[in-house]
């Protein structure tokens, strides 16, 4: 049985603290959130306890394995040291850090506190995002010489509105594309040059758009699309190859719509659509690492993997300030 | 009205003669092609004479041309034209170089005919819609533009540089550029391109993304990719996403289609929207009758051929080309 901790309780801490709930081979021990109302609602639910702060849970439970850190990207640092000191493996939400370097530091800490460290790319983990890989490497759609790929909603709101704070979340590009800069890695090897913009800077508040064009070591191209600035939700992918084309689109993909009958005259009813699945992506990923954690296995997302997701990153944010191309290393 | 064909290698000469066809009072009077096995077909097809040489066709009873040639011949046949005294409809692109484009345009002033740009897209009933709500303000302050025009690599001379000026970038920047300057009114100022050959047998650029830079302060890019394969259920594709302070507009102008699926080529998209190429004649026509300036002029031709030449100069020297 591996006991873990899930530290925050924001979107991704309760999806992730729901997910270990609902496995057989893990007990969670409890969660850490400042705000009480938040934490205790997430604890019940979850049937685990709640703590105000990290250093009070980790006082007061006998036992500990694993420290899942769903924090705001600018506090991944400081707890996954933490954790890493206290010898407790670690799972982190994406992206790990601000900075390469930063990200880089947190790798090295983890190697020489000898801790394991798994982070929270999830988007290997959609079966539609792995079965085009498989599809790719299956030859199905022959080389690939075009991908694009979008993902957006509305602003997100969160805990302390630090979405908004650019330092600390590195906005959209650092926080919501990098999903995509992982996968097409995952699938299509290094990147070489970024170009990109976006409205950082421009003057617009609360809002954020960003089209980045990655040229790959393999002379791929891709284009990937970034928004905060529309409303619901989805995510879109095409790789277009010399023999085929695969395209999906989270909004097309509902498998299952409910709706309520406007009450009202005049009112439209709110349609609800959902695609479910017996395991969703976030339980995949999870039960993966605490595989990996228990057979000591390589996992699909290696630190290095992390780290690389960052630099892409950075790197669109540092052609989207100078307005030149940023070759990588 | 008369009006005459020079050259068939484009194959929209074939759209726009059934658009000749289906308006009153036009009439199509002859067809001119070096290429006489091409000409000759379509001059039996369309029931009118043909010209092995241009210039015979320009001496007949003309009052306007269409210019339907490879990209590279559009010049020299639009000064024939002007010279002749003839209203011209140029395919796009207006022409390969800036020079000749520049030429072509000062030529058509100096003799007093009309040069228009075949951009039918602008015809496009959605297209014309999405441009309404945002002089609307239904958006707001437009902030960014994500533009596709991706389509099959049309082969033929198409992929011989010589002829066409280039591929993919110089074939398919052209409408969305012109749209983006349409609605907004403003030209692009830098321009950045990957470019790459990709998915063709020949050595041509089949392939690009361009970021673009207006002078407004909005940022866009443009997939110009012969990036469908033969299977696609369609050609190719021509959309917009617009993104404004108050909301975004998507448009997506092959989207009025019927699902398809035969046993013979699976899924196909079969359109039941209007014909754009039908409107871009139609507007021509009555431009030359109206004696009235074009409603896409050949400066609007130059202007989207600049940006498809800087994408070329950016992919070569792998920097932003600054246009203005």
């Amino acid at each position: 049985m591996h006991h873990v901790l899930v530290i925050g309780a924001g979107t991704m801490g309760t999806v992730h603290a729901k997910s270990y709930a609902a496995m057989k081979n893990v007990e969670l021990v409890g969660i850490v959130d400042l705000r009480g109302e938040r934490g205790r609602e997430l604890a019940a639910e979850t049937n685990t306890q709640w703590f105000a702060s990290y250093d009070e849970a980790m006082e007061k439970l006998e036992r500990v394995d694993i420290i899942d850190v769903c924090l705001p990207t600018y506090l991944h640092k400081t707890y996954v040291q933490k954790a890493a000191d206290a010898g407790k493996h670690v799972i982190c939400e994406k992206p790990l850090a601000r900075s390469k370097e930063e990200a880089q530091s947190i790798v090295d800490y983890c190697h020489e506190k000898n801790v394991k460290l798994f982070v929270g790319h999830v988007l290997r983990f959609f079966p539609e995002y792995e079965k085009s890989r498989q599809l790719v490497n299956d030859g199905t759609i022959g080389n690939v010489g075009v991908a694009r790929t979008f993902r957006g909603g509305i602003f997100p709101t969160a805990w302390n509105d630090w979405y908004a704070d650019y330092k600390n979340s590195g906005g959209l590009v650092l926080d919501m594309i990098i999903h995509d800069f992982d996968f097409l890695r995952w699938c299509f090897g290094d990147v070489e040059r970024v170009y990109a913009k976006s409205l950082l800077g421009r003057g617009f508040a609360r809002i954020d758009y960003a089209l980045v064009t990655l040229r790959f070591k393999s002379g791929m191209i891709a284009h990937v699309e970034g928004s905060w600035a529309h409303e619901g939700f989805s995510m879109k992918m095409e790789l277009a190859g010399s023999e085929g084309i695969i395209q999906y689109d989270s909004a097309k993909e509902k498998p299952l719509i409910a709706v309520n009958r406007a009450k009202q005259a005049g009112m439209g009813g709110v349609a609800v659509p959902e695609s479910p699945l017996r395991e969703n992506p976030y339980f995949r990923e999870l039960k993966h690492f605490i595989d990996c954690i228990e057979n000591d296995l390589q996992p699909r997302v290696t630190v290095e993997d992390a780290v690389k997701a960052v630099e892409i990153a950075r790197a669109a944010l540092e052609s989207i300030e100078t307005g030149k191309p940023v070759t990588l290393v | 009205m008369k009006l005459g064909i020079i050259s068939v290698a484009h194959m929209h000469a074939y759209s726009y003669a059934n658009a000749i066809g289906k308006l009153a009072g036009v009439q199509l009077v002859g067809v001119a092609d070096e290429d006489e096995a091409r000409g000759k077909e379509a001059a039996e097809k369309w029931g009118v004479p043909f010209y092995h040489d241009y210039r015979e066709l320009l001496a007949a009873d003309v009052d306007a041309v269409i210019i339907t040639s490879e990209n590279a011949k559009h010049h020299e046949h639009t000064v024939a034209a002007a010279k002749a005294g003839k209203h011209i409809l140029c395919e796009k692109p207006l022409a390969t170089t800036l020079a000749a484009a520049q030429e072509m345009i000062e030529i058509c002033r100096e003799q007093g005919v009309i040069l228009q740009t075949a951009f039918p897209v602008r015809f496009h009933p959605a297209v014309v819609r999405a441009k309404q709500l945002v002089e609307q303000g239904k958006v707001g302050r437009i902030m960014a533009i994500r533009g596709t025009n991706r389509g099959q690599n049309p082969g033929g001379w198409f992929v011989d540089p010589a002829k066409s000026g280039g591929g993919a970038v110089i074939d398919h920047t052209v409408h969305v550029v012109d749209l983006m300057r349409w609605f907004m009114g403003v030209e692009v100022r830098e321009v950045y391109a990957e470019v790459d050959s990709k998915f063709s047998p020949t050595p041509i650029d089949d392939c690009g993304i361009l970021t673009m830079e207006f002078e407004n302060g909005v940022f866009a890019t443009l997939d110009c990719s012969w990036s469908r394969n033969k299977t696609f259920p369609v050609w190719g594709d021509v959309t917009m996403e617009i993104i404004g302070t108050e909301g975004t507009i998507s448009l997506d102008a092959f989207s009025q289609k019927l699902d398809v699926y035969s046993n013979d080529k699976g899924l196909k998209w079969v359109n039941w929207g209007d014909d754009m190429d039908s409107q871009l004649v139609s507007d021509f026509v009555a431009s030359v009758r109206e004696k009235k300036a074009p409603s896409v002029t050949g400066e609007d031709g130059m202007r989207a051929v600049e940006v498809a030449l800087a994408a070329y100069q950016s992919a070569e020297s792998k920097q932003p080309v600054v246009i203005r």
